[in-house]
């Protein structure tokens, strides 16, 4: 009896040690890097190449790409992202806060090739990375800039003639460093002197805590209008807001646009579906707190689970 | 070799209230020290960003220098028959300083960045402008507390090891109390109140240095 038991635990033992460990099913470790931020880990697997911060299992994949097959998005949030096209269909100029693997960037040039696009990261060893790996190009209209997102801005609204933004899509997050200074109402009204009267802000966020609450309210304070995007196999979600004179149409005749887009555009991904995860009855915690470069504890909220 | 103690405020008289007093002094002084580096760093990423140069550049570079010319001038004044008085206003005025920082930031780092300076001489030029005074202020404490602490030559070694250690360690504790919990609050009502309480325990020290020298005189 004593024997069986202690067989069980031998077996059991010897199959905890057989389990991969964590990064395993990203295939083998192909690149790595320490940077002045973080300690940055490329991994392939067959065609799929995926970017890492780190390599505690609770720190999300910042990219991940199939290089056969370019147009399929292999993160959620990449795809989500996209939701800002429904709102400004054909930009003629995009900022992008955060390059990481470069999808997003890659992808909205692949089907824009006229389209300005300005894209800035703040760790420089990032963008060798993003073009030996996973398939990114820098080319005449599209630039990366090494420099922290706000440090961008300011500059650019220190120039005579700051840019006008079509679209801007907030994407500066690493997973455990949160910026909070990239996240305030402060923030935000520079972001909103940079974006033309027709043109939308749309930033990626993980909607399982307080701090999605809170973000939203900043959102909503600064825009005044704000839509949510939420995913549906992921924790992200994309915040949206716009200039001006943008119009926030119905859930349905923003499907109805989503539907139209694409014959013109030809995505290869499906933006009825990103259309469809709008969420237009959620409403943001009535206590949340509008973050300020004040006051924004933003690590704190993090760790706070949402109330519902 | 006994020496003249240098101010009345000193444990004089082999007082250990007065030298808890003083070791107390510095204490305070270690803990504002770090609270204000720390709050430091949240207070310029707004105008020049989080990047390295920033915070390990900028913040701390600036934060060790004040505290060395601190030392410096804190040694130097250690000596003089007045250095209760001169501590006292010291940590009030650097109370001050620190209750209107809120107010300084934001007219301070637009003026810097307007010039044409960036993330690293701009948030240098702005971390100097804004904390060194207080910093520099604070970093005098320490020397002048060893001084009263030491009767003879060779208590000096003990006095200056229990002065660091101990306002060190209260550095530590305001480093964690401050990044863990404070950040939580407004960094306005933390400065101005962390202000208040540095310009009341100044006045204190300045009163009762007065007390003491009308006593003697």
């Amino acid at each position: 009896m004593l024997k069986t038991r202690w067989v069980c635990v031998m077996l059991m033992l010897a199959a905890v040690q057989s389990v991969p460990a964590a990064p395993a099913e990203w295939g083998q470790l192909i690149a790595r890097r320490e940077s002045l931020y973080n300690t940055i880990f490329v991994y392939q697997q067959g065609s799929v190449v995926t970017l890492r911060f780190g390599r505690r299992a609770a720190v999300p994949i910042q990219s991940q790409v199939d290089l056969n097959n370019l147009r399929e998005h292999q993160l959620e949030y990449t795809e989500l992202a996209f939701c800002g096209l429904l709102y400004v269909p054909e930009p003629n100029s995009i900022l992008v806060l955060g390059l990481g693997g470069g999808v997003i960037p890659r992808e909205l040039r692949y089907y824009y090739p006229e389209a300005v696009i300005d894209v800035v990261e703040i760790d420089e060893a990032i963008l060798p990375l993003a073009k030996q790996y996973f398939a990114f190009a820098e080319d005449e209209k599209m630039k990366v800039f090494i420099d922290d997102g706000r440090m961008f801005i300011k500059k650019q609204l220190r120039g005579p003639r700051p840019p006008q933004y079509d679209l801007i899509i907030l994407d500066a997050f690493n997973g455990d460093y949160i910026p909070f200074h990239l996240m305030t109402r402060e923030f935000l009204e520079e972001v909103r002197r940079v974006l033309s009267p027709r043109g939308v802000v749309a930033a990626n966020v993980f909607f399982d805590n307080q701090l999605f609450d809170a973000e939203w309210a900043t959102f909503l304070a600064v825009f005044g209008r704000c839509e949510v995007f939420l995913g549906r196999f992921s924790g992200n979600a994309i915040l949206l807001s716009g200039g001006s004179q943008v119009q926030m149409p119905s859930a349905e005749e923003l499907l109805e646009r989503a539907r139209q887009l694409p014959e013109q555009r030809k995505f290869a991904f499906s933006l009825p579906a990103v259309a469809q995860c709008i969420m237009p009855d959620l409403k943001p915690d009535s206590q949340a707190l509008v973050l300020t470069d004040d006051r924004a504890p933003v690590d704190w909220l993090r760790q706070q689970r949402r109330g519902d | 070799m006994e020496t003249q103690r240098p101010d009345s405020i000193a444990p004089a008289y082999g007082s250990r209230v007065r030298t808890a007093a003083a070791i107390a002094v510095a204490c305070v002084c270690g803990w504002f020290t770090m609270e204000l580096e720390i709050l430091g760093v949240r207070m310029l990423a707004p105008y020049f960003g989080s990047a390295v140069y920033v915070v390990t550049g900028s913040v701390i570079g600036t934060f060790l220098l004040s505290l060395a010319a601190g030392y410096l001038l804190g040694g130097w004044l250690s000596g003089g028959s007045s250095s209760g008085f001169l501590l006292g206003l010291f940590i009030a005025s650097a109370g001050a300083w620190t209750g209107v920082l809120p107010f300084l930031t934001g007219p301070v780092c637009d003026w810097i960045f307007e010039r044409g300076l960036d993330e690293k001489w701009g948030s240098l030029l702005a971390a100097l402008a804004l904390f060194a005074v207080p910093t520099v202020l604070l970093g005098t404490v320490s020397p002048t507390v060893v001084r009263w602490l030491t009767c003879r030559a060779e208590e000096a070694g003990f006095s200056a090891g229990l002065v660091l250690a101990l306002s060190t360690a209260a550095s530590f504790a305001g480093c964690v109390v401050t990044a863990f919990y404070l950040i939580l609050y407004s960094m306005r009502l933390t400065l101005t109140v962390s202000g208040v309480i540095l310009a009341v325990l100044g006045l204190c020290i300045l009163s009762v240095s007065f007390l003491q020298r009308s006593k003697h005189a």
